[in-house]
């Protein structure tokens, strides 16, 4: 109701056609074709390597594909014209400069997208880090980086959310607050990609997965059918409804190791 | 599509499409919220000031012991004497500051967010350059004001400078232009190495060693080719009357906005075609 394009049909959030990245000739990101669907958590998942934060670098524009396309609501990253009230974005916990403050830091991207300076301190609370504003950046722990990080995503209040490893390195109480936050985001009917090695916490967090390995998608379907589909049947059968997501790990093993052996044949 | 209360709502129905001006207000931001940014000023100035006060007054007191060869190039550009010396030093603060404004997007990190921010990228380098151009020009001015006054009445047993002289105008701003040229030339030459010491070493070999260099080559071609270098420029301050000038006033001040020009497209091209 905000936009003209909810108007007309709208093109999916998020979506990969055909996504080709090579380095050196070799394909990092391989013939990728997927869509990533509002109002729940969608895992990224994938061995290290596998092409995750290649395939989210070329989701926002960093990188340019060799082949294929990657629209942020049905339009390169590129043509957004401000790109961070559509997609909030987290790649890295220091994505800021170091001599700089947390409000410095968020004032300046809040100016580039002509959006009003009390917005900096609205996300400030929002992720903890009022008291922390008028510090200096570089000296924050990762705990506190990853928040300004999550701060900066959320700037523009964007329909998209996409974060690279976010609970990387956090302790338990700050896996809480972004496990909490990322299902609340979805919860708000909001797009949002998670990518993550960490298998219990993406089958606590995350509803949808998309899997991939060596740079190809090996599986885009529900967390629980993705379970059910590749644990070994009696196991599953043997396991209680309610501890099955503890099998994901297992489930994604045999699917990644079946894909190296299938790429190596 | 309504949002829970506790993710602010967004402001994205208020707010106008984000335009050149949103960005230099941004990049303005970045430039005043680092330390390093008033330091580099700071030095800039009292290296500025200092030597234009400094040079002028070793030589006037040490009037009585040169020739009158070397006396006649000093009262013929008297301008240059309380200029130049203050550029050629205050250079070193603003090529370095130029460097840090962008190489230090990319040694932090900070660059992802930017790019995030401004996927069409160029138009960042252009609101960088702007923004420490229009400092520069600015703070040059501010230092050669002081730096005419207090030279001047030093110079004033030997020579006379007057500071309502056309000429004179045109070195108080030139030092403006100058250090804002040159200035963008380094932010320029640091967004092409993206490595601090890197670029900060060319810069300054840009602008020192190669100009030693190429004067030490005997006969005339190596001093040809030293003035043509960007540092050459700030014969751009001078009275144009110095007889060891290859070039005018006008002619330092198009070299150097022609390297400035060719660097910044060059850095412009690269910021559009790599990665970040």
């Amino acid at each position: 109701m905000t936009s003209s394009r909810s108007t007309r049909s709208a093109p999916p959030a998020v979506e990969a056609r055909n996504l080709t990245r090579r380095y050196g000739g070799r394909a990092v990101v391989d013939s990728l074709t997927f869509q990533v669907r509002p109002g729940q958590v969608t895992g990224f998942l994938g061995p290290n390597g596998a092409g995750k934060s290649t395939t989210m670098r070329l989701l926002l524009g960093l990188e340019r594909p060799d082949a294929g396309q990657a629209l942020i609501n049905g339009r390169r990253y590129a043509e957004l014209s401000r790109p961070l009230t559509e997609v909030g974005a987290m790649l890295e916990a220091k994505a800021f400069h170091k001599g700089r403050t947390a409000r410095k830091h968020l004032l300046c991207l809040t100016q580039s997208q002509g959006l009003p300076a009390d917005r900096v301190d609205e996300v400030l609370a929002l992720v903890g880090l009022a008291e922390a504003a008028d510090r200096r950046a570089g000296g924050f722990s990762l705990g506190m980086a990853q928040r300004l990080g999550i701060a900066a995503a959320l700037l523009g209040d964007p329909r998209i959310v996409i974060l690279d490893e976010p609970v990387n390195g956090l302790d338990p109480e700050g896996i809480l607050w972004i496990r909490t936050l990322i299902k609340r985001l979805a919860a708000e009917g909001r797009t949002v990609l998670v990518s993550s090695h960490l298998m219990n916490e993406m089958a606590v967090t995350a509803d949808h997965l998309l899997v991939i390995g060596r740079g190809r998608l090996l599986a885009d379907c529900s967390t629980a059918e993705f379970i059910e589909r590749h644990t070994d049947p009696d196991v599953y059968a043997a396991t209680p409804e309610v501890a099955r997501p503890a099998l994901l790990e297992e489930a994604f093993m045999r699917l990644t190791a079946d894909s190296v052996q299938y790429a190596a044949a | 599509m309504t949002t829970v209360a506790a993710v602010p709502t967004g402001p994205a129905t208020t707010r106008h499409t984000p335009d050149f001006r949103d960005l230099l207000r941004s990049e303005r931001t970045k430039f005043t919220s680092l330390r390093s940014t008033w330091w580099c000023l700071g030095v800039l100035t009292v290296l500025g000031i200092g030597f234009n006060i400094l040079v002028p007054a070793l030589i006037t007191s040490s009037w009585n012991t040169m020739g009158p060869g070397t006396r006649q190039d000093f009262v013929r550009d008297t301008l240059g004497l309380v200029l130049q010396p203050g550029a050629q030093w205050a250079q070193i603060a603003a090529c370095v500051l130029g460097v840090l404004f962008v190489a230090s997007e990319f040694s932090t990190g900070m660059i992802r967010s930017t790019m995030l921010a401004t996927p069409r990228r160029t138009p960042v380098l252009a609101a960088k350059a702007a923004v420490f151009a229009a400092v520069l020009f600015v703070l040059g001015v501010l230092i050669a004001l002081p730096s005419l006054l207090i030279g001047s009445s030093i110079t004033a047993a030997h020579a006379s400078l007057p500071l309502a002289d056309p000429t004179t105008v045109r070195g108080v701003l030139g030092f403006g232009v100058y250090l804002a040229l040159t200035g963008v030339l380094a932010l320029s030459i640091g967004a092409l190495i993206r490595h601090t010491a890197g670029a900060v070493t060319t810069v300054l070999a840009l602008q020192f060693v190669l100009p030693a260099a190429f004067q030490a080559v005997p006969g005339n071609v190596g001093a040809h080719i030293a003035q043509a270098l960007p540092a050459a420029a700030n014969v751009m301050l001078g009275s144009g009357h110095n007889a060891s000038d290859v070039y005018s006033p006008w002619q330092g001040a198009l070299i150097l906005l022609g390297w400035t020009a060719v660097l910044y497209a060059a850095a412009h091209l690269t910021l559009r075609r790599r990665n970040v």
